[in-house]
């Protein structure tokens, strides 16, 4: 976190609402995403046609009370290239009027987002929601590699090693916060790293 | 701001009411490039004053010979396009602005339906020259009251072949939108031109079936309307300019010398906009910039279309 | 006229870089008054003064060949300083024809294009091209149009799309930025990829320069400066390289400042297109050391003010902060604290 003025590149996330105008809607969610699928089925159902499709995560896995309460509609997988491939197949089928939902870690938001990029929607036309943690996947801007699930403010990049630290500065291209060496002026001068993102 | 001298070179009669004008560099040269949708301001001496009226660019980008545009002449014109259809003539020189996109195609878009109404299809003439070009996916669907309504009409077959999609009211097609727009797949973007009526019932209808915003465009230049007399009070340069019925607050004040900044002079670009300081009456907001809390607020104004029923208002500037 | 004699100087390793006495008089000092605040500051990209940096839409100066070559090692360093959207190629067409009609237009003895309907040749003197190709077919030409160019005139380039109310910035050739990170902002929108400035959100200065930008008119370019500073000579200050650079910013001393410290200055340039409608955001950068500044009095005594009473938060931002109080000191023995008449010239 950097204080005294806030990045506006950071996304902000909000509860899934059902947009009731449309055609159709899809829903994508990961391991604590279940429970916000479930959340969003308490409210009032629309009219269209709904698609859920669901990765359980370790410890995370919301599938028997989705299985009753989303019946049919609702597709689960045992891997995420399984889910990713379902997914591209829905969107490549879908017509305009297909409200999009996700919901999970960030990463997972992302992944989502950019799949559906690739079809032509805008990033601004899938709602999202991060029910629980709040774990940031960090682009090392020196190495170009991601790790994700970081929860500290200072992390170690799982490409090059070094000591990164984490800036609220968002790419919803990499779906990553930026990273930057933060011992870079003075090697080997590493603050402990705190819990910020848990 | 600096214009551009043309010379008209051609003009043909296409429809109905509708004159085709062709413009040529002055100096014999290129003119600059342009995307599709463009529009130039044209700028019409008639008498002691002078209408800036905004018209789309109708021929091909790649085309730099010269410029085309359609006017079609309005019953209750305040003079733009009358002078148009009864002062210009094949010889008669003109000052245009440099061409200005206000209705671009979304270059993100997998597909493009575009929907013309009348006249509405100006703005679409160099659009499909460019979707041609670069090959994205695209129909234009052509409403018209009657064939003698339809501008273009033979041209646009020829370039198009079946991306062309015709609805002849006359004969009884009706452009059905809700199936037009239930139909299309992901990333497809709607561009809209035409009657208001045709403009807020495919919007409507886009909203209904769960289109977002963003892949919703339309282009809506207002004509300024009429309205009572007023006056300007410009607080920073010490001047009043008297407004007359047929005159728009923007004319106005560029007879008496001011320099106001403008792009389209239909209330659609945002760029004219000047701060109300007071007034003994209310502003009439026409344009489509302003959100509806700030024509709430009346502190803002767009001299371009926008006028008020007062005996002065006092503007920051 | 600005002097063309190419000079041979590295802008890294043992930084050759230094300015002739005719640079020190055209360096395009930013500061008008002792206190320095962000702002629009936009004018019209008008021809100025003849041999001052804004004679010509793209200045080519004394450091052309050096700073195209420093591109060339960064690029091969790091690829991801260019990069282009895929729905940019009608923008890059764009920037090929500005900059090559430019170059040869207002500098026809060092650089020249010929037109045979769509096939053009273009002729870079002082690097030595020669290249013919179809307009329009990027198949015809070496690299993609923008990179090509990019490679060829002095400064960073970004290619801004314009759509959904905002700006993208959808391409971007970048090798001598001020600590930004083309592979991490490319696709952007602009409140994004401003997403770090400080000072500014609450004075919605990009917000009105957004507005302004988004109604850029073909024919009308504009221009600001913009600055912040720099320890050697080095144009690659990027995040990716930040590990090389870093270091260089704590052995700044009171001693060797005037020789280290650089004030680095960008010429940023907006120029609506005309077959994309995108908009050109060229950044041109400009260094000059303390040392080479202070050969005009006036121009030491007023960093010295600007630097002296600068907000916190821009110091952080611009990552002065960790040699600021050297600065100050080195500086502070050229500032009698005289009163200076308003504006930038140097005498």
């Amino acid at each position: 976190m950097q204080h005294g003025y806030w990045i506006r590149s950071k996304p902000i996330y909000h509860s899934l609402a059902w947009q009731y105008k449309a055609q159709a809607h899809v829903l994508l969610a990961s391991g604590e995403g279940g429970r916000s699928v479930l959340r969003l089925y308490q409210q009032r159902l629309p009219d269209q046609p709904v698609t859920v499709l669901y990765l359980p995560a370790e410890n995370e896995d919301y599938s028997a009370p989705l299985v009753t309460v989303v019946g049919t509609s609702l597709q689960v997988f045992p891997d995420a290239r399984e889910l990713w491939q379902r997914f591209d197949q829905v969107l490549q089928q879908s017509r305009m009027g297909t409200r999009l939902y996700a919901a999970g870690t960030e990463s997972f938001l992302w992944q989502a987002t950019t799949l559906a990029v690739k079809h032509g929607v805008l990033n601004a036309d899938v709602m999202r929601e991060q029910p629980a943690s709040l774990a940031r996947p960090v682009y090392c801007v020196h190495c170009k590699t991601t790790t994700h699930g970081v929860t500290t403010n200072i992390a170690v990049c799982a490409g090059c090693q070094r000591h990164l630290f984490v800036r609220d500065h968002f790419s919803r291209r990499l779906g990553a916060y930026m990273g930057l060496m933060i011992d870079a002026e003075d090697p080997g001068n590493v603050p402990d790293a705190e819990e910020v993102y848990p | 701001m600096s214009a551009l001298n043309v010379i008209v070179s051609n003009i043909e009669l296409v429809a109905d009411g509708i004159r085709h004008f062709t413009f040529i560099a002055a100096d014999g040269g290129e003119l600059p490039g342009f995307s599709g949708g463009s529009h130039v301001v044209v700028s019409m001496p008639a008498g002691n004053r002078t209408y800036r009226n905004a018209y789309s660019l109708l021929s091909s980008p790649a085309d730099r010979s010269n410029y085309q545009i359609a006017v079609r002449l309005q019953e209750q014109s305040r003079g733009g396009s009358r002078f148009m259809h009864e002062q210009v003539k094949v010889g008669t020189r003109l000052d245009i602005s440099w061409p200005v996109n206000l209705f671009p195609i979304s270059r993100v878009g997998h597909q493009h339906i575009l929907v013309a109404g009348g006249i509405g299809i100006t703005p679409f003439m160099s659009q499909v020259h460019d979707l041609l070009r670069t090959g994205a996916g695209f129909e234009l669907h052509y409403a018209f009251r009657s064939p003698r309504h339809a501008g273009f009409i033979d041209q646009l077959k020829q370039l198009l072949g079946n991306k062309l999609v015709c609805h002849d009211q006359s004969q009884g097609q009706i452009l059905d939108l809700h199936a037009l727009l239930s139909r299309q797949p992901l990333g497809t973007h709607v561009y809209v031109c035409g009657p208001d009526g045709m403009v807020d019932a495919l919007i409507a209808t886009a909203h209904e079936l769960g289109w977002p915003d963003a892949h919703i465009h339309n282009e809506e230049f207002l004509a300024p309307p009429v309205g009572e007399p007023f006056t300007i009070r410009l607080r920073q340069s010490q001047k009043n300019v008297d407004v007359g019925a047929e005159v728009s607050m923007l004319e106005a004040m560029e007879a008496a010398g001011v320099d106001v900044p403008y792009l389209c002079r239909g209330g659609a670009c945002g760029r004219c906009e000047l701060e109300v300081l007071a007034t003994d009456g209310v502003i009439e907001h026409h344009d489509h910039y302003l959100s509806d809390a700030e024509k709430g607020a009346g502190k803002k104004i767009m001299p371009c279309v926008s006028r008020a029923k007062c005996s002065f208002i006092e503007l920051n500037l | 006229m600005n002097n063309l004699a190419y000079k041979h100087e590295t802008f890294r390793d043992d930084y050759t870089y230094r300015n002739s006495p005719d640079a020190i008089r055209r360096f395009p000092f930013p500061f008008a008054e002792d206190h320095y605040m962000y702002s629009v500051n936009i004018e019209q990209h008008q021809p100025g003064a003849k041999g001052s940096i804004v004679e010509h839409a793209f200045d080519i100066d004394e450091h052309y060949v050096s700073e195209c070559e420093d591109k060339l090692i960064t690029l091969g360093q790091d690829k991801g300083r260019y990069a282009a959207l895929p729905h940019m190629m009608d923008a890059q067409w764009d920037f090929l024809e500005l900059s090559m009609e430019s170059l040869s237009r207002d500098y026809p003895h060092l650089f020249t294009l010929t037109k045979d309907g769509e096939r053009w040749t273009w002729r870079n003197g002082p690097l030595g091209i020669e290249d013919s190709f179809v307009f329009g077919d990027a198949a015809t030409l070496p690299l993609e149009p923008f990179e090509y160019m990019g490679r060829q005139v002095q400064g960073d380039f970004v290619l801004l799309d314009q759509r959904e109310g905002t700006l993208f910035a959808d391409a971007g050739f970048i090798t001598s930025q001020a600590d930004w990170s083309l592979a991490f902002d490319v696709g952007m929108s602009w409140h994004e990829w401003h997403g770090p400035v400080p000072q500014v959100e609450k004075m919605g200065i990009m917000d009105r320069a957004l507005k302004f930008l988004m109604s850029l008119q073909q024919g009308n370019p504009v221009r600001r400066l913009n600055w912040t500073m720099t320890i050697n000579p080095r144009l690659d200050t990027s995040p990716e390289h930040f590990p090389e650079w870093g270091p260089d910013k704590l052995k700044v001393t009171a001693q060797n400042a005037g020789e280290k410290a650089h004030l680095r200055v960008e010429l940023q340039t907006m120029f609506r297109l005309p077959r994309s409608n995108a908009i050109l955001f060229s950044i041109r950068c400009y260094l000059i050391s303390l040392e080479e500044l202070a050969t005009y009095p006036r121009w030491a005594k007023r960093f010295h003010r600007v630097l002296r009473d600068l907000h916190p938060d821009l110091l952080e931002y611009k990552g002065i902060k960790v040699y600021h109080e050297a600065v100050l000191a080195w500086l502070s023995q050229h500032d009698d604290g005289a009163e200076l008449a308003l504006g930038a010239h140097p005498e």
